[in-house]
């Protein structure tokens, strides 16, 4: 378990990192959470390692009034512990507390959880949940991708090989606006079995808009906008009603920890657990 | 004069009966300091000058034959020394391992695989280089061409007429099958009003210590002579193994095993690494590491459990047991492994299966069936977990089949103290222990009594609670009568201690244990230092070292504390006999009015008092002191042997809380009971319970190397291999009981093993009662959230067809 010889390189601007990734073979390293134990097991052979833990254009949690824009390299640790970022969302100190242990919350990055895509993984879920928007540089310049457009398959998303993402950025949410993260995994910090998500807005006890995502049902995390339709106008007392079937049109992987079963099983206990302490919240903060 | 004894007086109460002050005391651990500043030296942390470094091909295959290894241009390779097929060590035997048993067929094990694999992992060839990582990248670059064999992945397709064979001299892939029998089970179980059955099963298992596998050798070219450093728990055996296949004499083959992070039995066994590590140092005359990686750990390290039981109980309307009956079928993978053989695991689930309960009749066959797939070998607990999951699985389906509670159902069938000894059906004898003790004392520490009423208002408020018992008892410190693993040809049974005072007054211990987690620097120092009057600090405990021991097999088998401890006693008390011989003469008294303690020797009552290093400058050094035949030689060397083994008990009390939608299940309370006699360090103690237990959820709602039809691995990875974190293991409360103390020189049982023992099936049963209103059958662990669901949705499926 020793990873195969390949050439590193540290770049200290963004321009020059872009220029290092001109290569047939080259990795981008950032925290290194899931490239190195897949290098240690020869599962990927990178001939040029691109270290980006220099650029500390991308280390910062920036409030930009109406968004907040999260670099790259924030770790999961420095994400919890933001102000700016849990005060105008909550939900991403619920859902950190779910991220692995807290060595690897240290080291993991925000910008490599999402090019990592993981279909259970939690910044992706909360990405696809907050419709944040992804800014990828590449050697023409810099593109910004809706997080609908932005993962294709497990492990696949919009990013080119050539190119880099530098940061994410999230739309405040509106006053009234409640959150909740849950999930169900083997045990505390694993991969979660399956996860769930949801916003919710309401206005005089009706819930105005509203939003559900699930992780580890799919080939990357879905948003489930049947359910959300289903919610706009309704009171909260409406939620299990709007669920209920949501998850048959899901067909989750049959895997050695959960069968696609159980974990279709899970959708409607989940779903309705974060939609219902939402639209709680939704009330407490209005 | 401040002294204690001496205040008392010459005549009042004789020090030899007064309060242990070091046996039964909380010492803090001495390994501690080392351990806990990184200051340990673990045989990864030894590099030696010119070492060169190893890495394995191991085959991808489970069943085949070796058609072709191309080596390509891996000789080509920087740092590349060599590369080694089974061709190359033609010189060494195969690893086999013998037994008398009747019914057994021993297994051939070559050191890398010769013409055929037979499981995935298993070592094809070995690449020497100058550092790992250029050894693996030749390792990488070498093809080997296969052609499948088939042999089926599983016990009954291995068992099937017809079936291909993994070895040619194993025939019917049978390695082993026997029969216990007392009275006339059968007939009992088809006459009996009230029977219960069960299919049981345990999933296989991994060791996993925290260290992997690793080994150096220094090999000394002028002397022909070799030091072998090695995570082992067993270097006696190791020594005396390759001193065989090596035909080498054992004074020149030194086998160490220093820090030892953990074992769990997986470091119980010889492995061809091992031996590998040895012949190429001798070959290249130059040290030689390897150190496996966590994917060899997974894939070669001996695995645990892998068992099916199908049994049977009957009882009288009481809920008095009857006969038990058992086919217990262990899957044991490709090899039987060295020393134990492959029948050690199975073999222990059909002689514990009638457990701590008086039940006349009892019939069990055990086979030992061969598959491709990694050998099995001891894991802690060794058989009992799974037997005391399926008994103890009977046990509560029996009180529920009559209404009965299920405290009440064992308080009738426990052996009763005044029963001891008693033979089980299986010819174990069980001797006196605190079996109804443990039992009462756990069921009143977790309130049972108040626990139905929980159960039913959490049932109103839509929770699902249960609570479940797993009672059990289990021979520790088995000496030479029984052997540890039947029929083998090794004496486990007994251990010497070697105590002897320096120049410099300094006292040091020898033993052929192999502590890797357990303490002994700490026990067995406590123990000689109450002997002796030293104390614990002043006493340096050599073992894990076979320079130290001319024989003696190591630490596994909850074995340490009572026979090493039994060995350190008898020498310690030889050794202060001398002692006071000598004080006797330096002080112009009569030896018996000598005393001893806190490093000191003393006449009480009288100013008579010098120190240890006192006693040795007069024997050793100070030449005008002691005339010629006083000097004695201040090292006492004893060995015991407690020729059968000690009973220890206990109860297991597990309360969970399973989610009605989510179905996690969540261990809220556990409470263990046990009587494992005087303990030495209560500290001690409770940290094997906890780590007993801790691994015991593993086996219960985690732990599973899953294999494919094909013999692959699935969960090859410590992503996919789930043990027991901290946020898994619930505060474990243990009580600990001193019912009578065994006829042994310390009065101590072994209980290294325990938790595992007992908590499986305590869980399982918590779980069985939290979805009994479900009216479901835990009948395989690990038992997970979806495999709960399956259960639940056959369940309702089947009531639906009703």
């Amino acid at each position: 378990m020793k990873p195969a010889a390949f050439e590193f390189c540290r770049p200290s601007t963004l321009e020059e990192a872009l220029a290092a990734l001109q290569h047939d073979d080259a990795k981008i390293l950032a925290g290194g959470q899931s490239l190195v134990p897949m290098m240690n097991f020869r599962l990927v052979r990178p001939e040029r390692l691109v270290d980006i833990n220099n650029l500390s254009d991308l280390c910062d949690i920036r409030d930009e009034g109406d968004a907040i824009r999260i670099g790259a390299l924030v770790r999961h640790a420095q994400a919890a512990a933001s102000t700016e970022l849990c005060g105008a969302f909550p939900i991403v100190t619920e859902a950190m507390a779910h991220v692995a242990h807290v060595a690897i919350r240290n080291r993991g990055t925000i910008g490599g959880s999402l090019a990592h895509a993981d279909p259970s993984a939690e910044w992706p879920l909360l990405i696809t949940l907050l419709d944040g928007e992804i800014e990828i540089a590449g050697s023409d310049g810099t593109r910004i991708v809706g997080a609908e457009e932005f993962f294709f398959a497990p492990l696949v998303t919009a990013i080119e090989e050539t190119e880099i993402l530098v940061s994410i950025k999230l739309q405040k949410p509106t006053a009234g606006t409640g959150m909740a993260f849950t999930e169900v995994a083997q045990r505390a910090g694993d991969f979660a079995v399956v996860a769930a998500a949801a916003t919710v807005h309401t206005k005089n006890g009706l819930i105005t808009r509203a939003r559900l995502a699930l992780g580890g049902v799919g080939d990357f995390p879905l948003r489930m906008k049947d359910v959300e339709e289903k919610l706009e106008g309704m009171p909260p007392d409406a939620i299990d009603e709007a669920i209920r079937g949501c998850a048959d049109v899901l067909e989750p992987n049959d895997d050695m920890h959960a069968s696609s079963h159980y974990r279709r099983s899970l959708v409607p206990t989940l779903a309705s657990r974060v939609l219902k302490q939402a639209a709680i919240r939704a009330a407490g903060v209005t | 004069m401040n002294d204690v004894s001496s205040q008392r007086g010459v005549d009042s109460i004789p020090s030899k009966i007064s309060r242990p002050k070091y046996i039964g005391e909380p010492v803090q651990r001495l390994e501690d300091p080392r351990l806990l500043t990184g200051a340990g030296r673990f045989t990864s942390d030894i590099r030696l000058e010119r070492m060169v470094h190893l890495a394995f091909v191991r085959s991808d295959q489970a069943h085949a034959k070796i058609s072709e290894i191309d080596f390509g241009d891996a000789l080509e390779m920087p740092g590349v020394l060599a590369i080694y097929t089974a061709g190359d060590f033609t010189d060494i035997p195969d690893i086999s391992a013998p037994s008398r048993m009747k019914n057994y067929h021993a297994t051939h094990c070559p050191v890398l695989a010769r013409d055929v694999v037979r499981y995935v992992g298993e070592p094809v060839a070995v690449v020497v280089a100058t550092d790992r990582y250029l050894a693996e990248d030749a390792a990488t670059s070498i093809v080997v061409e296969y052609e499948p064999l088939g042999a089926s992945s599983n016990v009954d397709g291995a068992l099937a007429a017809g079936a291909v064979q993994l070895h040619d001299d194993v025939p019917g892939n049978l390695v082993l099958e026997r029969v216990f029998a007392t009275g006339e089970a059968p007939e009992q179980i088809a006459a009996a009003s009230h029977v219960v059955e069960g299919r049981f099963r345990l999933k296989r298992k991994s060791p996993l210590a925290m260290e992997n596998r690793a080994y150096v050798v220094d090999y000394d070219r002028g002397r022909d002579a070799l030091t072998l450093y090695g995570s082992t728990q067993i270097p006696g055996v190791v020594r005396d193994e390759l001193s065989r296949l090596l035909g080498m004499p054992g004074n020149r083959i030194r086998v160490v095993a220093p820090d030892v992070g953990g074992g769990f039995g997986g470091k119980g066994s010889i492995y061809p690494e091992e031996i590998l590590v040895v012949a190429i140092a001798r070959r290249l005359a130059r040290p030689v590491k390897y150190v496996s990686d966590r994917l060899e750990d997974l894939t070669s390290t001996s695995q645990g459990f892998d068992e099916v039981v199908k049994a049977r109980l009957a009882f009288d309307d009481d809920g008095t047991f009857i006969a038990l009956e058992a086919e217990v079928i262990g899957d044991i993978g490709a090899y039987s492994i060295y020393p134990w053989t492959a029948a050690l695991e199975p073999v222990q689930v059909a002689s514990f299966l009638p457990g701590p309960y008086r039940t006349p009749h009892y019939w069990g066959r055990v086979r030992a069936v061969c598959t491709p797939k990694p050998p099995t070998g001891p894991y802690r607990g060794v058989g009992r977990p799974m037997a005391v999951f399926a008994l103890e699985r009977l046990v509560d389906k029996a009180a529920a089949h009559l209404g009965m509670d299920r405290a009440e159902i064992r308080r009738r069938n426990l052996v009763r103290p005044e029963e001891f000894p008693h033979r089980i059906g299986s010819g174990i004898i069980w001797n006196r222990s605190g079996f109804m003790e443990c039992l009462e004392a756990a069921v009143e520490t977790i309130d049972y009594a108040g626990f139905k009423k929980r159960q039913e208002a959490a049932r109103k408020e839509g929770r699902w609670i249960g609570q479940g018992i797993g009672t059990y008892a289990e021979l520790t410190g088995i000496g030479s009568r029984i052997a540890v693993a039947p029929g083998m040809p090794i004496n486990t049974g007994s251990e010497t201690a070697t105590v002897r005072i320096d120049a410099t007054g300094a006292v040091v211990a020898m033993f052929a244990t192999a502590s890797h987690g357990q303490s002994l620097e700490t026990t067995l120092a406590q123990i000689v230092a109450e002997e002796l009057g030293v104390r614990p600090e002043d006493v340096q405990i050599m073992q894990g070292d076979t320079a130290v021991a001319v024989h003696g097999t190591g630490t596994y088998a909850s074995r340490s504390a009572v026979i090493g401890g039994g060995a350190a006693i008898k020498s310690t008390r030889s050794l202060l006999t001398k002692v006071k011989r000598v004080a006797g003469r330096l002080f112009d008294v009569d030896p018996d009015r000598v005393e001893t303690g806190d490093g000191e020797i003393f006449v009480p009552g009288t100013n008579h008092r010098i120190r240890f290093a006192d006693l040795a400058r007069a024997v050793y050094s100070d030449m005008a002191t002691l005339p010629l035949d006083a000097r004695e030689t201040l090292e006492s060397q004893e060995s015991f042997d407690p020729y059968l083994g000690t009973t220890t008990s206990s109860t297991h009390i597990a309360e969970v809380e399973i989610d009605p939608e989510t179905l996690a299940i969540r261990l809220t309370r556990f409470v263990v009971a046990e009587d494992c006699g005087k303990m030495i360090n209560p500290q001690v103690v409770d940290g094997q319970v906890h780590g007993g237990v801790a691994q015991g959820v593993g086996v219960a709602l985690l732990e599973e190397l899953q294999y494919d039809e094909t013999g692959q691995l699935l969960s090859a990875s410590l992503a996919d291999y789930l043990i027991p974190t901290s946020a898994e293991v619930p505060h474990i409360e243990v009580i600990h009981l001193e019912t009578e103390l065994p006829d042994n020189p310390g009065g101590f049982r072994g209980m290294g093993e325990g938790g595992t023992i007992g908590a499986p099936a305590a869980i399982a049963n918590a779980v069985a009662d939290a979805l009994a209103h479900l009216d479901l059958d835990i009948t395989e662990l690990p038992i997970t959230p979806s495999k709960l669901h399956r259960l639940i949705v056959d369940k309702r499926a089947t009531k639906d067809m009703e």
